[in-house]
């Protein structure tokens, strides 16, 4: 079953008076509950912007073109207004983004308290589902630590408590792991797959990481704006392929 | 806590701005404490003179006090007239032979009447913090009852000796403060109130007058329902050589030009409070650029707009009310040092009320919150995507 599903996604940002960037040319997308998805494309293919508008940050374009549709959980998601789609985010989304984007002032707790908070669950409910979410990602001595004084990982792992907290259907990350090296970037994929998996969760990664698009169940390739199509499957070379010689032999047939 | 951290980010700006504050609602409170005093001499004699009139010489007379000497005989010749109950006529000279220091409000005063004159009709109500009130007894003798401030200023008490123009007194009592006239006034039975002004009066003047035949000033107390302005204009054109003062006429003289005053007072401090005011937009706006990127944040995972505006809002009111409770402070240590230096020259200035603090810092808690609205405002309407994109 369909959790997400857009068609004529369209996006054209004016960045001056006769300069206009056409970052989604017509994308339709379906993305089912419980999926794992990768977009994944060099910079500039739009896999941003698809993101930002299936994570309702951004409303396609509604002029220009075929009508766009989306719809979420069944619920159509064009005609809601800023407030509307605001609630949505707060209660029925995740969010990571690649800087980890936590509120510098607010403790580890705190940040992930705050998601509570928007969601409409303050208080002492908020703040122990923020510590359970924190005990998950493992950071349950981290509480009282400021972004500050949290590693890249470690904040990370805040940023995913947060984005989980209020355990929502969609969890939308962008770049997660674009700023850690390839252990934490494990660490944190390792967490992103284990809820997919052990709570049905729906996660869509943007990245430009093909290590990230390997441990998801599908990935969506863009290029100026557009979906590529799936490639098709060139086949197998008659020949078997040349084996390559592994550098330390070379260096014993050298040597001899 | 959460927006103390937030005014933490920044010590110095934060201070700054609250300083800004501090000083507006500092200059607040004092015009604000000395406009007070003003308004309560104001409204005291404005209660004294409300329902009698006040008959002086119709030469020099300034302000419904003159110096110029009345017969006693005038007094029958007012009572005469019709709508007049009583009359009491008394003797008011200025305290100091030869005025030195400019004093705000109402000088040093000497009042002679006899006591009991009014016939009971005077209801300004006075409170005595030692010794007894002058009696018709007293007539002949040289005692005084001192009003507060001047028995301060002198560190007089009852069974002391004060010199008043020359001539050595009694003290047989010592007022309760009033804030207002008799505050700054020796009360003398009228025969030496008399004896003191005819010695202060200029030869030429005196030739011809008998010393207790003199009076400055009559207070006329009404026939119950008749028009204190009716009864006036009565007196003056039945009475030669006389003016008088109603309420209207004191409101009139002596209540718009405090006015003006306070208005003076007041508009000097909203000024300042206004460059505080629009520092803290100044703060807010550019602690709110650099937290763009926050607020970006906040609205992606689910920060209403309404959310984003209340916590800006109500940081910006905290810096209000953080200076608003300094300059509270600071003005109210300035108002305390004021009167208390004032007092013992007899001048005090201030009169700091509780309702001038809370107007004080509830002023300032809600101009900063108003300062900081609008930025609040064009934060929130920021694109969350641009937001989060900017570095």
């Amino acid at each position: 079953m369909a959790l997400l599903e857009g068609r004529n996604l369209r996006k054209t940002y004016r960045l001056g008076r006769h300069n206009t960037v056409d970052a989604l040319r017509g994308v339709d997308v379906v993305v089912g509950a419980g999926e794992m998805i990768a977009i994944m494309g060099p910079s500039g293919s739009g896999k941003s912007t698809l993101m930002h508008i299936l994570g309702l940050l951004h409303g396609p374009d509604t002029d220009g073109g075929p009508t766009p549709e989306l719809t979420f959980a069944g619920r159509d998601m064009v005609a809601l207004d800023d407030g509307e789609r605001t609630r949505i985010r707060a209660r029925e989304m995740g969010f990571v983004f690649q800087d980890f984007n936590l509120v510098p002032t607010l403790t580890a707790l705190e940040n992930v308290m705050l998601a509570c908070d928007y969601a409409g669950r303050g208080g002492s409910a908020g703040r122990a589902a923020a510590t359970e979410a924190l005990g998950i990602v493992g950071l349950s001595d981290r509480h009282g630590h400021r972004p500050s004084e949290l590693s890249g990982g470690e904040q990370q792992r805040v940023a995913i408590a947060r984005a989980l907290v209020n355990q929502p259907n969609l969890i939308l990350a962008d770049e997660p792991t674009g700023n850690l090296d390839s252990e934490h970037t494990e660490e944190i994929l390792g967490i992103l797959r284990r809820f997919n998996r052990e709570r049905g969760q729906t996660f869509i990664l943007v990245t430009h990481d093909s290590d990230v698009g390997a441990v998801c169940d599908r990935v969506i390739r863009m290029r100026d704006g557009r979906i590529r199509p799936e490639p098709v499957p060139v086949p197998p070379p008659v020949a078997p392929p040349i084996e390559p010689v592994a550098p330390e032999r070379i260096a014993v047939v050298a040597g001899s | 806590m959460r927006y103390l951290r937030n005014l933490a980010r920044r010590p110095v700006r934060t201070t700054l701005t609250i300083m800004g504050i501090t000083i507006g609602i500092w200059a607040l409170v004092v015009f604000g404490s000395m406009a007070n005093k003003i308004n309560a001499l104001v409204s005291g004699g404005s209660t004294y003179y409300a329902d009698k009139i006040e008959v002086t010489a119709s030469s020099g007379s300034t302000g419904g006090f003159s110096s110029a000497p009345m017969s006693l005989s005038v007094a029958d010749a007012v009572r005469a007239v019709d709508g007049v109950d009583v009359v009491s006529p008394a003797v008011m000279l200025l305290m100091d032979e030869q005025p030195t220091t400019v004093n705000m409000g109402v000088p040093p005063m000497i009042t002679g009447s006899v006591a009991g004159s009014d016939e009971g009709r005077d209801d300004f109500v006075l409170r005595y913090a030692e010794g007894r009130a002058l009696t018709p007894a007293d007539e002949g003798s040289s005692v005084t009852v001192l009003g507060s401030d001047i028995a301060r200023k002198y560190d007089k008490h009852v069974g002391d000796t004060i010199d008043l123009r020359g001539t050595r007194f009694e003290v047989v009592g010592v007022l309760e403060p009033t804030l207002t006239a008799p505050d700054q006034a020796a009360s003398l039975p009228l025969e030496a109130a008399q004896l003191l002004y005819f010695q202060s009066l200029p030869a030429v003047v005196q030739t011809g007058l008998h010393p207790l035949e003199l009076a400055t000033t009559m207070t006329v107390y009404l026939d119950p329902g008749a028009d204190p302005e009716t009864v006036a204009d009565r007196i003056e054109t039945q009475v030669p050589d006389v003016a008088t003062m109603t309420g209207k006429d004191f409101d009139q003289q002596i209540g718009s030009a405090t006015s003006i005053l306070n208005a003076i007072l007041v508009g000097i401090a909203l000024i300042s409070l206004a460059v505080g005011g629009l520092s803290v937009v100044n703060t807010m706006a550019m602690s709110i650029a650099e937290r763009t990127r926050e607020i970006g944040i906040k609205r992606a995972i689910g920060g209403s707009r309404t959310r984003i505006v209340r916590e800006l809002v109500l940081e910006a009111g905290l810096i209000g009310l953080i200076g608003g409770l300094i300059g509270l402070a600071l003005g109210a240590v300035v108002v305390y040092l004021g009167d208390e230096a004032g007092r013992s020259s007899g001048t005090v200035l201030f009169e700091l009320t509780l309702g001038t603090a809370v107007t004080a810092v509830a002023f300032s808690t809600i101009l900063g919150a108003i300062a900081g609205f609008v930025p609040a405002v064009h934060a929130a309407r920021l694109d969350p995507v641009t937001a989060l994109r900017y570095e």
